[in-house]
């Protein structure tokens, strides 16, 4: 899809949690994706598509198709499929490198196995007579975002092997007859509905945020909505033409805090709060803890604060604690699980 | 990939886990360790932080079996060759292998296969070796070790077991050595791991996250600081990573002079017994354990304390009671009071946390949940029969959504459900281009064609046939593979509910939506598709179409009220009506059935026989139906007024039949594994 008909992210009506989350990921990846938990037609596809609109520049070797950066280092180059970059780096000679946005790289309900992490390049086999790797979605979401649509209906081997990867930046293939080592750390953007079920706890704990969305209740915003969504469709060209503006501004204000983020003080008390917060919460083990305070940092970078305050603590923990308060099964998200039971 | 990883030493508390691995890095013949504990607790970055600890060690070079030059007993064929050839092996020194196996991983890549490139260019059959060669004398370490593919795990048993890999492919035969340290992390709420697996792990720890806010403060400090700067953060534990080094080296050196005195030997068979292990490995692992501890803390003989601290680590996962129980997962205490555990088994309840509640004196609402996190800790002890007495605590208003069953009572049946639940999901093969690749096989259709085995069987014939245009391979008919792909279904489960007013006497709608309550707890492990259907009063309701949300299911189950007649007939109908529709999406499917029921039937559905008659009359016909198995439930009371109804109704579906009784003890939970 060309970008001029992406529906613009600033034109967005309200959802400001979600859209304050998924930026929050955009300043610092590390706090590893967001899950958007929401009833049918409430934007979450298009929030996270028009994402692709506010999202920083970055450099990528041109043609490469594991989107390393120039620095990087080539892990996957002796046996990547675009011989001559690969040559050129391997001889140590400097390499074209294009800037391009951040990519959101959207996976497939249907998607296979093979399709997700690589495979064996079959026309080249067959060809050459030689084994080669062809990188898989993993591959071309590297520095990226991964966006899962409908997460819950996804096969389940699939979402465990995405979350191997995602949770330690490297996908390993041992398959069919290939080895095959590279890079893919990405952010996870999912969305469900919670009407359909839950998801397995394990796989909530990845997910580094969590909203939870619902339509819009008061009618003059809902007009704003139909209208916008109107006149996008009549003349998506014009209407993103109209909101290049405010999304221009959002991008330089996410390129700000990017900036801005590695300098953001954390003062020692602000650490203590959160912990004593995940412990009250009752939340299983440590990964609640470090996204928190990553949360915090980023949202007091994105009102372009050097420090920490509580209120970015407050937000920070209603966004990253949620859907990790230790809750059986067949709790809800959100329900006084055991939590809210042993502070009485 | 090389990346450097979070040091060892920065691993913030979790000290039974890093003993457990260190001992291991001493002693490799240990056999490994499982790391079972929730999600976030440094497992995965322990494991590959040990890599940093380990010594080189001395290889023949260029060998991918990593093959040790000084010990000829163990080497891989081509380096036997070479021995016997005359010729010395050079030699190289290489980091210890750690290999991770991805989930994502086929079986030839596990224990090697075919070389396609060599048998394509030169049309031989050479051998490439697979995951298993690589971690010779390393570590095999699985993350999430209980979601692999259960014919990955026989390979690596087997290569576990026997220190060698055999891989019979395609008319090549080759044994290799394969001796490695398995360590696995698990989440076990993600279901367990089957028994045998578990005995290969020489010890088992459980982590759970710090609860102390300082140190988790200090944890996350540890971690900013190392995401802001990994190289500085890491150079800063550069000379603590090589104290712990130093001194696993100079263990391992050791540890040959360590005495262990002949009286211990007494005291580990002892707490081996009382433990009910199964087999020899504990007595010999704690031993092995214990010695490494000793010679890791600088002493020169085993004492009853070294044997007390490690003792834990390796029965943790092999204790058996009456019913043996999987490991527990919630005790954090652990290292202060090993012995108190290994000893009295009863006292594991005061072990656990303050924050899990007690069964007793919960209120009602809060009981299905207290079960359920039971049931997911991998819940331990088996309660004595005393506690099963007062199980069926008098029952809630009938009337009254959500009237609860004792936890007790189904402690016992929780654990064959997690223990029989090692073979978790059902496995089918899928004639759909879904699922898994798991094998390749010899076929004459061709809808899913296994492209790398396809070019594996042609490989060795390129040399003889002719090439055709500007193809690399020449492939023939007969050298086509399938691909054979396994995936996991979930079954469907039908709940047929009886919920009149004669379910509602005392505790017998308690132990029925408990009895539910397990299987719902196991189809959410397996992932199954429910539905459930209820009938009292006039007619029968589908209260939830086939989902595969078992929350949906539970929050019925929850709300479920309970009173009226029983329109047995009608509820009979509507299920049977459910599962026609589900045969028309899914002819295949082999749903079960369970009707939960006293039998009673005092409402018919106006064909003018009587209802009691008329339900034995459908279910005859509905008996027809062979793809359904059917499960009766009897809920009536036992007594001297015996109806036996629901008898008859069985008889009449040709269902297997239970009491509640029955049930009680996990038969049913039995019966409906067995057809999973």
């Amino acid at each position: 899809m060309e970008r001029n008909t992406v529906y613009p992210f600033s034109a967005i009506v309200g959802q400001d949690r979600m859209k304050l989350a998924l930026i929050l990921n955009i300043i610092n990846p590390r706090i590893s994706g967001v899950l958007i938990r929401g009833e049918k037609g409430t934007a979450k596809s298009t929030a996270v598509r028009a994402l692709a609109d506010v999202l920083p520049m970055i450099e990528v070797v041109s043609g490469c198709p594991f989107q390393l950066s120039p620095g990087d280092e080539q892990v996957a180059c002796s046996d990547c499929s675009n011989r001559e970059c690969s040559e050129r780096i391997i001889a140590g000679r400097p390499v074209e490198v294009i800037r391009r946005k951040v990519r959101v790289v959207e996976l497939p309900v249907g998607a296979t196995e093979d399709r997700v992490v690589g495979t064996m390049d079959l026309e080249h086999a067959l060809k050459k007579g030689e084994k080669r790797f062809e990188p898989g979605i993993l591959a071309a979401a590297h520095r990226g975002i991964l966006y899962l649509d409908e997460i819950d209906l996804l096969d389940d081997h699939v979402v465990d092997v995405l979350l191997d990867s995602a949770a330690m930046g490297i996908n390993t293939v041992e398959r069919e007859g290939v080895s095959f080592i590279h890079p893919a750390s990405f952010t996870l953007v999912g969305t469900m509905n919670p009407e359909e079920g839950e998801l397995r706890p394990q796989l909530l704990d990845r997910f580094g945020l969590c909203v939870g969305i619902e339509g819009i209740r008061s009618s003059p915003e809902r007009v704003d909505v139909m209208e916008r969504r109107i006149a996008f469709e009549e003349n998506p060209g014009g209407f993103c033409l109209r909101w290049e503006d405010e999304s221009g501004k959002t991008a330089g204000r996410i390129g700000a805090a990017i900036g801005l983020y590695p300098k953001v003080k954390v003062n020692r008390n602000k650490f203590f709060s959160i912990a004593r917060r995940c412990v009250e919460a009752g939340v299983d083990g440590h990964r609640a803890d470090i996204i928190t305070l990553k949360t915090a940092r980023a949202l007091a970078a994105w009102n372009g604060r050097c420090e920490v305050l509580d209120e970015d603590v407050e937000i920070a923990v209603e966004l990253a604690l949620p859907h990790r308060m230790r809750r059986q099964p067949f709790e809800e998200i959100g329900a006084p699980g055991k939590a809210a039971r042993a502070g009485v | 990939m090389e990346t450097f990883s979070y040091p060892f030493s920065a691993v913030v508390g979790q000290e039974e886990m890093k003993l457990a691995l260190v001992l291991n890095a001493v002693e490799p013949r240990i056999g490994g360790v499982l790391i079972r504990g929730e999600k976030g607790t440094a497992k995965s970055t322990a494991v590959r932080a040990l890599r940093g600890l380990l010594p080189d060690i001395k290889v023949v070079a260029g060998c991918v079996c990593s093959c040790d030059p000084d010990d000829n007993s163990r080497l891989c064929p081509e380096c036997a060759e070479m021995i016997v050839s005359g010729r010395r092996p050079g030699s190289e020194y290489r980091r210890v292998p750690i290999v991770n196996l991805p989930l994502n991983v086929t079986e030839e890549m596990v224990a090697g296969g075919l070389d396609l490139e060599v048998a394509l260019r030169k049309g031989r059959r050479c051998f490439q070796a697979g995951l298993l060669a690589a971690a010779n004398r390393g570590i095999l370490y699985i993350d999430e070790v209980n979601l692999l593919d259960d014919h990955i795990v026989d390979i690596i048993l087997d290569a576990a077991s026997s220190g060698v890999n055999a891989v019979e492919i395609e008319g090549l035969s080759i044994r290799h050595p394969s001796r490695f340290i398995l360590a696995g992390t698990m989440n076990p709420e993600e279901g367990d791991l089957r028994p045998q697996l578990l005995d290969r792990f020489g010890l088992c720890v459980e982590v759970v996250g710090e609860m102390d806010v300082e140190r988790r403060v200090e944890l996350m400090e540890m971690r900013e600081r190392y995401d802001t700067d990994p190289w500085e953060f890491v150079s800063l534990f550069l000379r603590e990573e090589r104290d712990v080094s130093a001194h696993i080296i100079r263990a391992r050196h050791a540890i040959r002079e360590v005495a262990f005195p002949a009286y211990l030997g007494g005291l580990v068979s002892e707490l081996c017994l009382q433990n009910n292990v199964a087999g020899h490995r504990a007595d010999i692992v704690i031993k092995y354990a214990a010695t490494a501890l000793a010679a890791f803390e600088c002493r020169a003989e085993v004492t009853a304390g070294d044997i007390r601290r490690v003792a834990g680590m390796a029965l943790l996962h092999r204790r058996r009671d009456a019913l043996p129980p999987p490991p527990e997962s919630d005790n954090p205490e652990r290292k202060e009071n090993d012995t108190d555990d290994k000893k009295d088994n009863g006292g594991r309840e005061e072990d656990n946390p303050g924050n899990q509640p007690e069964n007793s004196n919960m209120d009602e609402k809060d009981e299905p949940d207290n079960m359920a996190e039971e049931f997911c800790a991998g819940l331990p002890e088996t309660e004595g029969p005393a506690d099963t007495p007062e199980a069926g605590e008098p029952s809630e208003e009938v009337f009254e959504p959500g009237s609860t069953f004792k936890v007790q009572r189904f402690k016992q049946e929780k654990d064959r459900l997690l223990r029989c639940g090692s073979g978790r999901r059902s496995r089918t093969r899928t004639a759909q281009k879904t699922g898994r690749y798991v094998k390749s096989i010899l076929s004459n259709r061709y809808p899913d064609i296994a492209v790398d085995a396809t070019i594996r069987a042609a490989a060795p014939y390129q040399g003889q046939r002719k090439k055709q245009d500007g193809m690399a391979v020449s492939i023939r008919k007969d050298d086509i593979r399938r691909k054979v792909r396994e995936k996991r279904i979930g079954n469907f489960l039908l709940f047929l509910v009886d919920a009149s007013g004669s379910m509602g006497v005392r505790a017998r709608m308690t132990a029925t939506k408990g009895a539910i309550l397990s299987l719902l707890m196991d189809a959410y492990q397996k992932r199954d598709r429910v539905a459930m259907v209820t009938f009292r009063r006039k007619e029968a309701v589908v209260n939830l179409p086939p989902t595969s949300s078992v929350e949906l299911a539970v929050r019925h189950l929850r709300e479920m009220p309970v009173g009226g007649r029983t329109p047995l007939t009608d509820g009979l109908v509507k299920g049977f009506k459910l599962l026609k529709v589900h045969f028309l999406k899914e002819p295949s499917a082999r749903p079960i059935a369970i009707i939960i029921t006293d039998g009673r039937a005092n409402v018919s559905t106006g064909s003018g026989i009587a209802p009691q008659d008329e339900a034995i009359v459908t279910a005859e016909k509905m008996a027809y139906e062979e793809r359904i198995k059917f499960v009766v439930v009897d809920t009536e009371e036992p007594g001297i007024m015996k109806l036996g109804f629901a008898a008859r109704l069985a008889a009449a579906l040709g269902a297997e039949y239970f009491r509640t009784e029955d049930l009680k003890a996990g038969d049913l939970v039995d019966i409906v594994r067995r057809r999973l």
